[in-house]
Parts: structure tokens; sequence; C-alpha cells
């Protein structure tokens, strides 16, 4: 059994990353500049580190995250904090740091702390005993306080400004919520008290933010502006068909018409050269990966580890779905990866890194 | 059912979702989409063909085109638009903001190129050029102006060019013209417009990411307008122009046997490039100038025609056998019509009709006008094309009027008087004639006996249109009441005490008649039409000058126009 959850995560994975690179290859190999020409070759050293992590996760305790727990949040807040004084401003967001040759992007380790710390605190710490605590939880400490704690990061990655991210933190929350039993008329009260101040909080969002939703609802209004992406990539998308163009031979990523298509609009790139069939393909994998994710977390005994388990599977399932679905032009555009295939050092490692701490939960309950 | 099934339930139905928006996009529309890929690498790159010129009888330019260099940026890829905009701004010495502002403002869409400076210097054209291959993504565009040679002449008759209104393109549409196109405003460049234009073309291109070019895949060669020649004499006009400035008025030199205008003037006039280099203040200006500078008041304006109306009522008493040359009328200075007192500028004593005409004599025309009757007196001025438009080639054209009894008793319900007879003869009520009018009619007695019909354009591209424009109506008049007439405005010039005595003293004999009219508000107009030379009429000559004062100072104008003609050897 461990082996089975080990090498189907790993055998998907590492075929979904592979797609990502040849992807990523075939969207810059047009471009000129060495910058442009090696970023295939980067994404591959990344992957490379990733597996390394993804090796080391999977033979790492998890319940020493338990223990790591309040060091791992203080971190994430310390290097989020960072981002705001020492940031790289890039694409008009403050959300990367430079260290050494690289730029990392403390968001998205912020969203694995978060889980990690989000598991510690609704579980208990004996291994035996698998009931969890948020059943019998008020309303202050099954819902405020955790939200407060959520809160803190999350404000801090929206002022990126990373509106995406900061609501898909959200969204993993109240799925954890959720997932531990905390009643039901709390989870609402929740929902309700985000909900209402929604229209008041429009106009705290930034003029681009605001266009984007716009452009969500309508992208016709600026085709040339916010609606741009979305229009290319639907015609990406769109113009591959049932079996695609080719690879190399889409001309909507290789004649550069969709922007950020070794990023976030990679599925686009993707679907444009495979097609209906490629694409559904993979989202398929996905599906599976995210599948494995699911069954580990409920045969899993221990709820640190269960809840861990499944706060993983719900932040890939809502990045890729996000991802995808702005890529299709059903979601607004939001700046999230999608995981395993898009360029970027930081969303790599941090996935291949909870792919590991997925295998190792699986691993270590046999042990018990 | 528990939780964790309904999340999983839950993610089940988000990925389907996907899966469908995938077969959505990619199966039902993917046709669609297919075409829109295909059209997304294809650049437009238009070529315009030039606008054609207009020309003088000789074949001298007065309106043409010069080659202005426009620099256009064609790239999908910001970086690529920033290090274009940079290498232009080194060359050209513009500063990258006005650049990066100004292509923003032309952003139309990324399949055609941005202008970003307009009408740059050959030379910077010439080293912008030569960095095709480091950037191909800039453009150096040559694109034809309109030029003007001689700035504001004859631009009455020119007109001037602008983007086309609403008015005109739903006027137009049918013929193919389109939003944002440039078309003649006024004068040959409206009323030809059609011919002038010039028929845009293109190219068709496939390019890459860079906007590099990769293959042609259409190509539509420009078409050039075609060439209109007119009937103007650019030395005449330049002397028109030369003593008309400063002064409000018009004059108009025609030839009095085909009706070729061979110059025509209006002031104050404008300068038509103002509207190609879109001055916008300048422009602003010419539409709320209380002088009106965009109105050619050769044609476009009537006025009263006071004694150059007279000729009109000479013919008629003529005519009618009202009067003949023999006949006398005494002028005491008035003369009673009714009860009231119709008087004359001057004590003129007897007067046989030569000397009623040449000075110009009030009471013999309030007698021969009250012998003829105002019908007839209307019937003849329409005879000699007064009152009805001359079919002349530009636009705005007015008819002039000239009122009867019959139209006072149905448009205003009144009686005619006698009293309105003595007023019409001698060219004052509401009676109204253009400079244009004014002077076909003189152009009947300098050729004895043909109606003209006025015209300007020669000739378009390459077709003479002369045969087909020169159109004469025979006056069926007696030949002696065209000599008894002609024979009087001669005398205008030659006796001693003529109003126009003043034009006596060049080489070459002149015939005319001076016209002082009354105006409700301000100094009188002042009219002088004739023609010249005596024996043998070529050119019909109108001078009429806005409250202008009295028709010696219109005299005083027609004779330095001619002098300065004689002088340059042109009579």
């Amino acid at each position: 059994m461990t082996r089975n959850s080990f090498f189907k995560i790993l055998i998907l994975a590492l075929i979904i990353a592979t797609l990502g690179v040849l992807s990523i290859y075939s969207s810059t190999y047009q471009k000129e500049g060495t910058q442009w020409q090696d970023i295939y070759k980067r994404q591959m050293l990344w992957l490379i580190i990733g597996l390394a992590c993804f090796f080391f996760m999977s033979r790492f305790n998890y319940r020493k995250l338990w223990d790591a727990n309040y060091f791992i949040y203080g971190a994430a807040l310390f290097f989020l904090l960072l981002v705001f004084s020492l940031g790289v401003i890039r694409l008009g967001a403050q959300r990367w740091l430079k260290i050494a040759w690289f730029n990392f992007q403390p968001s998205e380790f912020a969203k694995l702390a978060i889980i990690i710390f989000l598991a510690r605190y609704f579980s208990r710490k004996s291994i035996d005993d698998t009931s969890l605590l948020s059943g019998k939880f008020g309303i202050f400490q099954g819902i405020i306080l955790p939200f407060i704690f959520v809160a803190i990061p999350m404000f801090l990655i929206i002022e990126q400004p990373d509106l995406g991210s900061g609501l898909m933190l959200m969204l993993v929350f109240v799925g954890l919520l959720y997932l531990t039993n905390v009643r039901l008329k709390y989870i609402f009260i929740l929902l309700l008290a985000l909900i209402l101040p929604l229209p008041f909080f429009w106009h705290f969002l930034h003029d681009y933010q605001k266009q984007r939703l716009l452009v969500f609802l309508n992208p016709n209004i600026d085709p040339l502006g916010a609606g741009y992406t979305v229009i290319q990539s639907r015609i990406a998308i769109g113009s591959g068909g049932f079996l695609g163009r080719g690879w190399l031979c889409g001309s909507q990523s290789q004649l550069y018409f969709l922007p950020e298509s070794h990023t976030d609009f990679i599925f686009a790139t993707f679907s444009e050269q495979w097609g209906f069939l490629g694409s559904s393909l993979l989202i398929l994998m996905y599906y599976l990966i995210i599948r494995q994710g699911f069954i580990i977390a409920q045969r899993t005994g221990d709820s640190f580890g269960r809840l861990l388990a499944y706060g993983i599977s719900l932040l890939l399932t809502l990045q890729v779905f996000i991802n995808i679905a702005m890529n299709m032009g059903l979601a607004p555009v939001v700046g999230l990866p999608l995981p395993m295939m898009s360029y970027g050092g930081s969303s790599i490692l941090v996935t291949f890194i909870a792919l590991g701490i997925l295998v190792n939960i699986d691993r270590t309950r046999n042990v018990f | 059912m528990e939780r964790k099934s309904i999340l999983n339930l839950i993610i089940i139905f988000m990925f389907a979702s996907l899966i469908i928006g995938l077969l959505n996009l990619g199966i039902l529309q993917g046709s669609k989409f297919r075409r829109l890929s295909d059209s997304n690498c294809i650049r437009l790159i238009s070529q315009s063909g030039s606008r054609g010129n207009i020309l003088d009888r000789n074949g001298d330019i007065i309106v043409d085109n010069k080659i202005s260099y426009d620099v256009m940026v064609l790239s999908q890829d910001l970086n690529h638009i920033d290090q274009a905009l940079t290498l232009i701004s080194r060359i050209l010495g513009v500063e990258v903001k006005e650049l990066r502002m100004a292509f923003k403002k032309n952003f139309i869409s990324s399949s055609v190129p941005v202008t970003v400076a307009t009408n740059i210097e050959l030379k910077d054209a010439i080293s912008l050029g030569e960095y095709k291959i480091e950037q191909p993504s800039i453009i150096v565009a040559s694109k034809p102006l309109r030029h003007y040679p001689y700035g504001a002449l004859a631009s009455h008759v020119i007109g001037y060019l602008n983007e086309i209104d609403r008015w005109r393109l739903t006027k137009l549409e049918d013929y193919g013209y389109k939003t944002k196109d440039i078309v003649g405003f006024g004068g040959v460049e409206e009323k030809y417009d059609y011919y002038l234009r010039q028929e845009e073309g293109g190219l068709s291109v496939e390019v890459n990411h860079r906007g590099k070019f990769m293959r042609v895949l259409g190509f539509q060669p420009p078409r050039n307008g075609k060439d209109v020649v007119l009937t103007l004499d650019l030395k005449i006009q330049k002397i028109v122009e030369e003593n008309l400035s400063g002064k409000k008025g018009s004059v108009i030199l025609m030839d009095p046997f085909s009706g070729e205008i061979l110059a025509l003037a209006s002031y104050p006039n404008f300068n038509p490039a103002v509207f190609v280099n879109k001055r916008t203040k300048l422009i602003w200006g010419l539409f709320n100038d209380p002088d009106a500078p965009l109105i050619n008041r050769a044609i476009g304006s009537s006025y009263p025609p006071a004694s150059v109306f007279k000729i009109v009522v000479a013919s008629a008493g003529l005519e009618l056998k009202k009067i003949n040359p023999s006949t006398r009328f005494v002028c005491q200075g008035s003369i009673m019509v009714g009860a009231r007192k119709f008087s004359c500028w001057d004590v003129h004593g007897s007067q046989d009709i030569f000397q009623a005409i040449a000075h110009s004599c009030d009471v013999f025309f309030y007698k021969t006008g009250l012998l003829s009757g105002a019908q007839n007196i209307h019937d003849y001025a329409l005879k000699l094309g007064l009152g009805r438009n001359a079919g002349f080639d530009l636009a705005g054209e007015t008819s002039g009027f000239i009122p009867s009894p019959l139209w006072r008793k149905i448009n205003k319900f009144q009686n005619w008087f006698d009293g309105d007879t003595a007023n019409l003869s001698i060219g004052q009520g509401d009676c109204l004639v253009s400079p244009l009018q004014a002077t076909n009619m003189l152009a009947v007695f300098a050729n004895r006996g043909y109606l003209l019909s006025p015209y300007i354009v020669k000739a378009v591209g390459g077709l003479d249109l002369s045969v087909k424009k020169k159109r004469l109506t025979g006056v069926p008049f007696k030949k002696s009441t065209f000599e008894v007439i002609a024979k009087g405005l001669a005398k205008v010039v030659s006796d001693a005490k003529g109003t126009g005595n003043v034009l006596s003293t060049l080489p070459i004999k002149v015939a005319g008649k001076t016209g002082t009219a009354q105006v409700s508000r301000g100094a009188t107009h002042a009219w002088f039409v004739g023609f010249f030379p005596l024996d043998k009429p070529r050119y019909a000559i109108c001078v009429f000058l806005e409250n202008g004062g009295s028709g010696h100072a219109a005299s005083v104008m027609a004779k330095q126009i001619i002098e300065a003609m004689n002088n340059q050897g042109l009579i």
C-alpha cells in the first residue's frame, strides 16, 4: 500500500511536470535572449531540487511538523513581512524576495505553513486519540481564533497585492473547518461575516483588481487591456480543437500573443498544442493525484496527519481548479500558478514538499 | 451523508465542469477560435496613394502633395516597444515619455502599427530606416500630405481638407466613404472629392511574435487621385489677391465668351494648411470669426446691385420700346413718384440713355423703370441671369433675388406700388445679386448676345470637360440694344463726368458700370462690373467691396488690377 501511493503520486507528478517543461520550452524557444532560452533548463533544475525535497519529505516524519508548527508559522510571517520591505516588484506586485540567483515567493510557502498550523490547531497531540477537538469547540475557539491566525498572513498576502492567493487561503480555511466537524452553524456565520461586507471592500481593491473582476464578467469591455489575456487564452484553448496543433506549432503561444504563456497561462499553451484530448487527460491526471490525497487522508487515523492531508489536497484542488478555470475564462484572472506545470521555483518546491508530506503521512500510518 | 463524501462530490463536480468548459471551447467553438487565432498573426500595413493635384489653366500647380514621414511601431512585446521608443527618441530628439503617450493614444489593435511620431524630417527618416534589421518593429511610412505652395491663394476655390463629418458620411457612405476619411470641404476639394481622392492600398503580411515579417499574404496597390485642372490663371489670381488683400469683398475675372473663370478671389480668406497641420486653435478661430473667412463671397453672398441693375432697366426699356436712343429725360435732382420724393445723387439736367448710364442718373432710370413696369424689369433681370443659379461648379452658390409684384402678392400679401418700382429701378429694395451673377450679366454685353454658364474646372484626370461645360444661352435682344448699352458702358469710363472715369487713364479701353449700394447699417457697398479691352473683350471683371464706400473705390481697385495685368503682358 505504501509503495502504491508513493509511486502513483510520484509518477503522476513527474508526467505532469514533464509536460510542464515541454510547454515552457515551446512557449519560450522562439524568444531571443538567453534568459528566455534557458528558462526551461531552470525549470528542470527546480524540478530536480523539488524531487529531492519530495524524497526527503517522504522520509521525514511529518509528526515533527507538529513540534515545529509555531516556528514554521512565525517564519512564514517573517518572510511575508520581509517582502514588504525588501521585496522585488515585478508585474506591478511585490511578491518576490531576491535571494542569491533566484526569486523566492514567500506567499507560496505561507500557504503550506497555514495548512500545517490549522491541522495542528484542530488536532490532539496524542496519536491514539483519533477524535478531533473541534467538535467540542465553541464559536470563539472553533472559528474566531483560527480565523485571526489565518487572517494575519492572508492580509499580508492580499496587500502584496495577491488577491488570488489570499482568497484561496480563505477557501482552504473554510474547507478545513468543514472537514474538522466544526458546527455548520458557525461556518455559516463565518461565511456571512465574510460575504456581507464584500461591497464595502470593493473600494479597497486596487483599480486593476476591480478591472479584472469586471472583465471577468465581460472580457469585451476592455479587449486590449485587462480583457486581453482572457481573450487570447480562450482563443489559444479553442484553436487547439480536438487533437491540438501539435507541439511547437500553436501560433497563440509561439508568436507571443498570449502573455504569461509559461507561468499562469501555461494551461492555454498546453491546450493549444495538445487539444481537447491532451487537456482532458491532463485534468484527469490532476484529479487522480488529488484523489490520492483524499484517499490518504481518509485512511489516516492520526487526526493531525488526516487534517494535513486534507489541507494539502484542498490546496492542490483549488489551485488547479482556479487556474484552469481562469485560463478558460470561467474565473477572474488572479495570479495563481498551475501546480507542477507553471514556471516558478517557489511553486514547484512547495508543491513537491507538500506531495512529499502527503506520501509520508501514508507511509507513517502503516508504521504505527 | 458524511462531510467528506459531500466534499468528494464537490471536487468531482469541479473537475467535470472543467472538462465541460474545455469541450465548449475546443470542440463546440473550436473553428471560431481557430479563425481568430489565424487572424491574430496577420498584420495590415496600409499604404496611401496621393490625392489628386489641382492645377491652373497652364498646368501650374496650385495645390499638390508632399511626402511626410511617419514613424510607426509594430510589436506586441512591451520590452521591444520600450527599446524601439528609446531608439526613436534618440534619433528624433523627442522625449521617450512623449512617444509613450503617443503610443498609448494611437493604439488601435495589436494587428495595426501604432503611429508614434508624424511628419518627421527626411534625414531622421533615413537614419531610422537604417535600423530596419536590428529593430524590425519600427516602420517608417511615407504618407502624402496636402501641400499648399501659395498658402491662402485661391483658398475659396480650392476649399480645405478635414475629417469627414456625420452629415457628409451619411450622404456618401454608399460611395465607399468611411469614418475618419479625409475629405474636401468647400470649393473644388469638396465638389470633385470623388475624383481627387486616392484609394488606400496596403499589404497584409504574416508576422511572428516580434512583429518580424514572415511572408506577404496579399497586396493591393494604392491608387492616386485624379488631377483637376482649373480654368484659373495663376498669374491673374495672384494680381487679384494682392490687390484685394485687406479689404472685405471679392473679385471675379471671367472669359466673356466661354464662361471660364480666370480669377476668383474672396477676402477675408484662410490658409487651408491649418487643417492639414491640425492647428486646432487656428481652425477654431476660422469658424468663429465674425467676418466669416470660410464663406466664398464671390458666389455665396448676394448684395443689393444698386446702379449695376440699371443695365437691366435699360435693356427692358429699350427692348419694350419704352425708350429709344434719342429719348431724353430731364434730371432736376429728384422726382415725385406718387406722394414720395425720389432723389438723384446729383442734378444732371437733360440726359439721353448714354449719358444716363455714364453718369448713373437715377431720375432717368426711375422714369424708364416706371414706363417698363416692375414685372417686366423682373423678367428681363432673369433673362440676364439674375435671380437664379448660374449652375456654377462650386458648392455654395446663391441664387440672389429679384422681387416682383406677383411675388410680393403671394408671399407678403402686400400690394406693389410705383415707389417699389422706382426703388427696384436703381437696384435697391429687396433686390439681391451675387458678384458672379453680375459678372455673368456683363459678359452678355461683352459678347453681344449670349448668357454663359460660368465654370472653373477645365479637366479632370486628363479628360477635357470644357466642351461639356461651355453652355451658351442666346439672349433674344435686338442687336441695337446690346450696342446702345455697350456704348453707354464705354462712356462710363471715357466720359469726363463718367462714374468710372478713373479707369480712362489706362492704356486699355475699359467699359463698365459702377454701383454704390445703400445698406441698412454701415458704409455702402462698392461695385464695379465691366469688360475689357473694349473692342475685343477678353475679360469680364467684377470688383465688389463689402462696406467699401462708393463705386469709385471699386473702380480704383479694378484699375489697379487691370494695370498690373497689362504690365505683366496678360492682355
